[in-house]
């Protein structure tokens, strides 16, 4: 495991998963989270791959993943930052949401429940917690 | 795509009895870092040798930057070699002195950035030094060169923990100009494994597997997982 806290953004690496795609999705939550904020600068890739202890060619190809989702962009000479279109990330966050929703009906129908039950013990946990 | 620093065709070498390598074959893409594993005894060090034309192999192909190894290669390779020691009447400023007449691509101001960095005292001599400090200014004599192709065999080896650590910053330095290809061997595996691009696991002279670091993760875990699967 690699843990590093750089410029507003936290990561936890496994280094038994490929590291590429572990960077991108903890920064595209920390996007949707909001810990890093609209219009922010990003870690330089140099600064990245020092603070995580990774290859460059790592953070790089993760940038430009991001950069294509137009979750950032890359101002001549200045850096690479957040992008200010709030549009944007809220599709990235409702992305996030629906990756969640898949996941848990997957478990859930993995346990064998269908839509009936997994709507009821919604509604019971729901209930608890409203 | 990328081609390739180093190739090797069914090469093999043998020492009296022992085979170092054998029906040994790698392909090592240029401009990445890539980690050369393997127990002791394994072959790294010969196969090392032999991209600096110090050792020949017996049968097969060895290419290394297009080229068959020579002294005209090895003006473009800085390489480290296991258990390297250094001369005793040099200090470091001396040492830097020296390499910029001899070395090729030498850069003696980052060689002394280097030296500020890795905490190296530019009076200090070779000979009151520590393993750990002879093995910084070894390191910092090699990753100064701008060369294609840096081999550095166990720069780690008998190295303290924040030396180590400064070491992989300077990998990771060199590796953001991404204009050079290292070659790196290493038992520190864990601790390193995170910076390779590309791992060749060596075993009793020959490839045991080699591949792309994240493809190996994503299809068989941590090199430090592989390694074990490999060798246990």
């Amino acid at each position: 495991m690699n843990e590093a806290f750089v410029g507003g953004l936290r990561f936890t690496l496994d280094l038994s998963q490929p590291l590429y795609e572990q960077v991108l999705n903890q920064i595209r939550n920390s996007v949707a989270k909001g810990e890093i904020a609209l219009g922010d600068k990003m870690p330089s890739v140099r600064e990245l791959a020092q603070a995580l202890k990774i290859n460059p060619n790592t953070v790089m190809r993760a940038y430009q993943e991001l950069e294509r989702d137009g979750l950032t962009e890359t101002r001549r000479g200045q850096g690479t930052f957040i992008t200010t279109d709030a549009g944007k990330v809220e599709s990235i966050r409702r992305q996030l949401a629906e990756k969640a929703v898949e996941e848990f009906l997957g478990k859930m129908r993995g346990l064998g429940y269908d839509w009936p039950d997994i709507e009821r013990i919604l509604r019971e946990k729901g209930g608890e917690t409203a | 795509m990328n081609g390739c620093a180093v190739r090797c065709e069914s090469v093999r070498k043998r020492y009296g009895s022992k085979w170092a390598l054998r029906d040994f074959s790698v392909a090592i893409p240029e401009r990445r870092i890539t980690a050369v594993l393997g127990p002791n005894g394994a072959g790294k060090s010969t196969f090392f040798r032999m991209l600096c034309g110090i050792t020949r192999p017996d049968a097969g192909r060895v290419e290394v930057l297009g080229r068959t190894p020579g002294w005209r290669t090895n003006r473009d390779i800085a390489y480290l070699p296991d258990r390297a020691r250094w001369y005793g009447d040099l200090s470091v400023g001396d040492s830097f002195v020296w390499a910029e007449r001899l070395l090729p691509e030498f850069d003696k101001e980052r060689a002394e950035q280097l030296a500020a960095y890795m905490g190296l005292d530019p009076g200090m001599k070779a000979e009151g030094m520590s393993r750990g400090e002879e093995a910084r200014l070894m390191l910092v004599l090699c990753a100064a060169r701008r060369v294609p192709l840096i081999v550095l065999d166990e720069p780690f080896a008998g190295i303290d923990l924040i030396s180590r650590e400064r070491i992989v910053s300077t990998l990771i330095d060199i590796l953001s100009s991404r204009e050079q290809t290292v070659l790196i061997s290493t038992h520190e595996i864990s601790e390193t494994e995170s910076l390779f691009d590309y791992v060749v696991f060596v075993d009793n002279g020959q490839v045991a597997l080699a591949g792309d670091a994240e493809r190996i993760r994503a299809e068989r875990g941590s090199m430090e997982q592989v390694y074990r699967q490999l060798y246990r």
